[in-house]
């Protein structure tokens, strides 16, 4: 790209590193981070346990889930709605929820709340009411929330991607919060079993990052959290495997004016030795804006709003997906392109420009990732999650800088098969699927909605 | 609650600056509105205001097409626009040290659009912006439901009657000369403000705004604001029943305000975080929680500054549940908060919760800039950053009671209901 005279040099970038932070383990195994950000206004709290989807049997499918959100429904002391009014006159809102790896609860609050609000959150997973009203109506609602996702064609591609690229015998071939059949049974004796084989200080981890001393962290942690109990159960390792074979399969929605499309295969493990390539090779394919995907789609093509692709790796091998939302009428036209540009990955490494401007972005965006405590206790939970080095951080720019062409190439050899991958379409089967069999993708297999 | 300091100053040509300065990270946020948005179109160019926002990151004279992304995020930037009825923003955040970068992009595209300008680009994002259209609302469940409550509750040919998406139509509609037109119109120094927040030092980044701004000609023939006014209700209940493609039924009721900025406004603001902010409000503890009627619920206001604003809330059905038990229900709970007002306790909830959601917002300096930008465009007050909370905090429950209760009758109110496709024709027959 040709560089414009007037375009003005940038100054000596300021040195930034990620904020110093400490940890340690209390006697009864919850570990606390404690990452002080003196001058804040605001402090990040979460709890987090492994008590995610993959400590559920299949038959229980979802408790984690629904476990984790009934812990927002009250304590023992208080019920639904006197808790919700305690936490919001704190200005705070607790959350609490639950995905793969582990389940969590936190809140975000103004400094001088943190004492009070930790104290609501310790009354929260020590003593929850696990009322079974409560714990009914949220079932219902998690039962209606799947049925409406009928009718919305992100989240139904979402989930048909999942199932037919893990396939029934898998847990990752299902969302984490549970399908129809598995939710339908659920009660709040499940949920409570739940909660206290998983929910407890046995290789849980509090993170508190803000205006908070180290000391003075571990010390109200130790008051609010130093008498629990329980938890650690641990979690089922999964084998993930999926026979390399072409598909295609449509989902009819009729009457659709886009067809959301899915393609991809099974990707890497969040401990992937090979992690660093492969998240930058995601990078070149479809991680920004000016990545291949979307500049074919959307700049040159004008078929989307916008294209990506990435990893969702999890502590076994998760999905690898490229995505977009495309008008009916270019379909097939679309998956023949998105199927050119993962082949055009295979082929050759990146030029340097197009990898160093990769590299440079996700190098120079570091500091601004950190700029809320949010954002800095986030990016804790998974240093504490999947054991990752404490340095994860300290190296992640020199490591990510290290990715060379030819890395990403081996990467993009490795993770990327067109030849073999799911291919799968939501959208409306009249118009699209001759379009497909003309554009010779093989045999289509239809699934219609009822 | 903290004090945010920030300076003005306007450049000879028009442009209004403000600077907000603190080093406590590296970064810094750039940020720009243009006093132009939808509400600005002419008949027959619905959505020209938001594909015109596309068209400012198809190159310039000096930056080719894709290279504006591309260098901002190469060096390590964030960024992207948006478009609403009251304005168009601009807007990234930056490592601290490419500042300028960020300047002379924005810069440039203000000043070097239309030498590059083809029917290529403008062909290509036209196609980008209807598939935005398709998947944002007509592939999407009650994907209309922002559309049709502008259309009731202004009348056709007002500012805000139609959406600011637009319609297929007028997108196919719109020419190079539009774009030519609309630009030499609006894009000017003195349509528009330039905020910092972050990591900067006041003195050399004025120094930079005036060497990269400071050229540009401003637009000595602007014309006139488009007359938004119009009488303060609706004068009747409007009602309208959709057949979608949805699994539950869903109920909107939208009523017209006062326009966002004036005094008036206030008490529905926070009439709205009373109804639906966090799950001790009304509609949650009640609807969802107590009666069981909804699976889920939501109130808010469009902030419309001129004319008028929007104050709606909705429900969605449990399965099986009439909706018109619902709609009942809903406007239950309004018309018991406008009889009765809030209770000090409720008062004090949503304003711990606010003041707590605005402070929290304020940790970003994207943030902090588009505040000061929003404020100064529409108010000329960037002041208001720091006041708002207290404002907010001096709404008394009387005054939210006499506010709704004078504003939140059937005479005035727009109810839209959705339905699953097919119900609609079993309603008839019944009729």
């Amino acid at each position: 790209m040709p560089l414009n005279p007037n375009r003005p040099t940038p100054g000596q970038p300021r040195e930034y590193h990620f904020p110093p932070f400490s940890h340690r383990t209390l006697d009864n195994g919850l570990t606390v981070w404690a990452v002080p950000l003196p001058g804040r206004a605001v402090v990040s709290v979460s709890l987090v346990v492994d008590g995610g989807a993959a400590t559920e049997t299949e038959a229980q499918g979802g408790v984690a889930a629904l476990a984790a959100q009934s812990l927002v429904t009250g304590t023992q002391r208080l019920d639904a709605n006197d808790f919700a009014i305690a936490s919001e006159r704190l200005g705070i809102e607790i959350g609490a929820d639950s995905a793969w790896d582990s389940a969590r609860a936190g809140f975000s609050a103004l400094g001088a709340r943190l004492e009070e609000g930790l104290g609501l959150l310790g009354e929260m997973v020590r003593q929850p009411r696990f009322d079974d009203e409560e714990f009914t109506r949220l079932r219902e609602e998690r039962l209606a929330d799947i049925m409406q996702a009928r009718s919305e064609p992100g989240r139904l591609a979402d989930e048909q991607y999942l199932a037919q690229l893990f396939g029934s015998d898998s847990p990752y071939g299902r969302l984490s919060a549970g399908t129809p059949e598995t939710v339908e049974p659920l009660t709040v004796s499940d949920a409570r079993a739940h909660h206290a084989r998983t929910w407890g200080p046995a290789g849980g981890h509090l993170v508190l990052a803000g205006p908070v001393e180290i000391e003075r962290a571990f010390r109200l942690a130790e008051k609010e959290f130093g008498s629990w109990t329980g938890g650690g159960a641990g979690h089922r390792s999964f084998a993930v495997e999926r026979e390399p074979r072409r598909r295609v399969v449509l989902y009819d929605r009729p009457g659709s004016v886009q067809s959301e499309i899915r393609v991809g295969e099974i990707g890497i493990a969040r401990t992937d030795p090979n992690y660093f390539p492969a998240v930058v090779m995601a990078g070149v394919l479809g991680g920004t804006f000016s990545s291949r995907l979307n500049q074919r789609l959307r700049e040159e093509l004008g078929y989307t709003y916008g294209a990506r692709a990435g990893f969702d790796p999890r502590r076994s091998r998760g999905p690898m997906v490229s995505r977009a939302a495309v008008q009916t009428e270019v379909s097939a036209a679309s998956v023949t392109e998105l199927l050119a540009v993962l082949e055009g990955m295979r082929a050759a490494p990146p030029a340097d420009g197009e990898l160093a401007d990769v590299r440079d972005y996700m190098v120079g965006v570091f500091p601004l990732r950190f700029e809320t405590t949010g954002g800095v206790a986030g990016a804790i939970e998974p240093i504490a999650v999947y054991e990752l080095a404490t340095d994860w951080w300290a190296t992640y720019r020199d490591r990510i800088e290290s990715v060379t062409p030819e890395h990403v190439h081996d990467s993009a050899r490795e993770l990327i098969h067109p030849d073999s991958a799911l291919i799968l379409l939501v959208g409306d089967a009249a118009t699209v699927e001759p379009a497909l069999v003309e554009a010779g993708l093989g045999p289509i297999e239809v699934i219609s909605a009822d | 609650m903290g004090h945010l300091a920030f300076e003005r100053h306007r450049l000879d040509n028009g442009l209004r600056v403000v600077l907000a300065p603190d080093s406590a990270a590296p970064i810094v946020a750039v940020n720009l509105w243009y006093d132009v948005g939808s509400r600005n179109e002419r008949p027959g160019r619905t959505g020209f205001a938001h594909l015109f926002e596309h068209m400012m990151f198809q190159g310039t004279a000096s930056v080719a097409k894709g290279e504006h992304f591309a260098t901002v995020q190469a060096a390590g930037g964030t960024l992207n626009a948006s478009t609403w009825c009251d304005r168009t923003n601009y807007f990234e955040t930056l490592p601290s040290h490419e500042l300028e970068t960020g300047l002379w992009l924005e810069a440039d595209r203000m000043a070097n659009l239309l030498p590059a300008m083809t029917l290529e680009k403008l062909d290509n994002q036209r196609d980008v912006v209807k598939n935005e259209r398709r998947s944002s609302m007509d592939n999407q469940p009650y994907g209309s439901w922002d559309e049709r409550i502008q259309a009731a509750i202004f009348p056709v040919g007002h500012p805000y009657h139609h959406s600011t998406i637009g319609s297929m139509e007028d997108l196919s509609a719109a020419s190079l000369d539009d774009v030519k037109e609309f630009f030499a119109t609006y894009y000017a120094p003195n349509n528009a403000v330039l905020s910092l927040a972050g990591d900067f030092e006041p003195g050399s980044a004025l120094a930079a705004i005036e060497r990269h701004f400071g050229p540009l000609t401003p637009n000595g023939a602007l014309p006139p604001a488009p007359d938004g006014a119009l009488p303060d209700r609706l004068g009747g209940e409007v009602r309208d029943t959709v057949p979608d493609a949805v699994e539950l039924p869903r109920v909107y009721l939208a009523y017209r305000i006062p326009p966002y900025g004036t005094d008036e406004f206030l008490p529905f603001e926070l009439a709205s975080d009373l109804l639906a902010t966090g799950r001790a409000s009304r509609l949650y503890a009640r609807l969802v929680r107590e009666q069981r009627l909804a699976q889920d619920i939501g109130a808010s206001v469009f902030p419309f500054a001129h004319g008028a604003a929007v104050l709606m809330a909705h429900a969605t059905a449990r399965p099986d549940l009439d909706i018109e038990i619902l709609e009942a229900a809903l406007a239950a709970e309004i018309e018991d908060l406008a009889t009765n007002g809030p209770t000090d306790d409720e008062l004090e909830r949503v304003r711990t919760l606010h003041a707590s959601t605005i402070e929290r917002g304020l940790e970003e300096v994207a943030e902090r800039a588009d505040r000061l930008s929003q404020y100064t465009c529409l108010f000329d007050q960037p002041e208001r950053i720091n006041t708002e909370v207290g404002d907010y905090d001096r709404v008394s429950a009387e005054a939210i009671r006499e506010a709704l209760r004078d504003q939140l009758g059937p005479d005035n109110r727009y109810v839209l209901t959705f339905v699953p496709n097919g119900e609609d024709l079993a309603d008839e027959e019944e009729d």
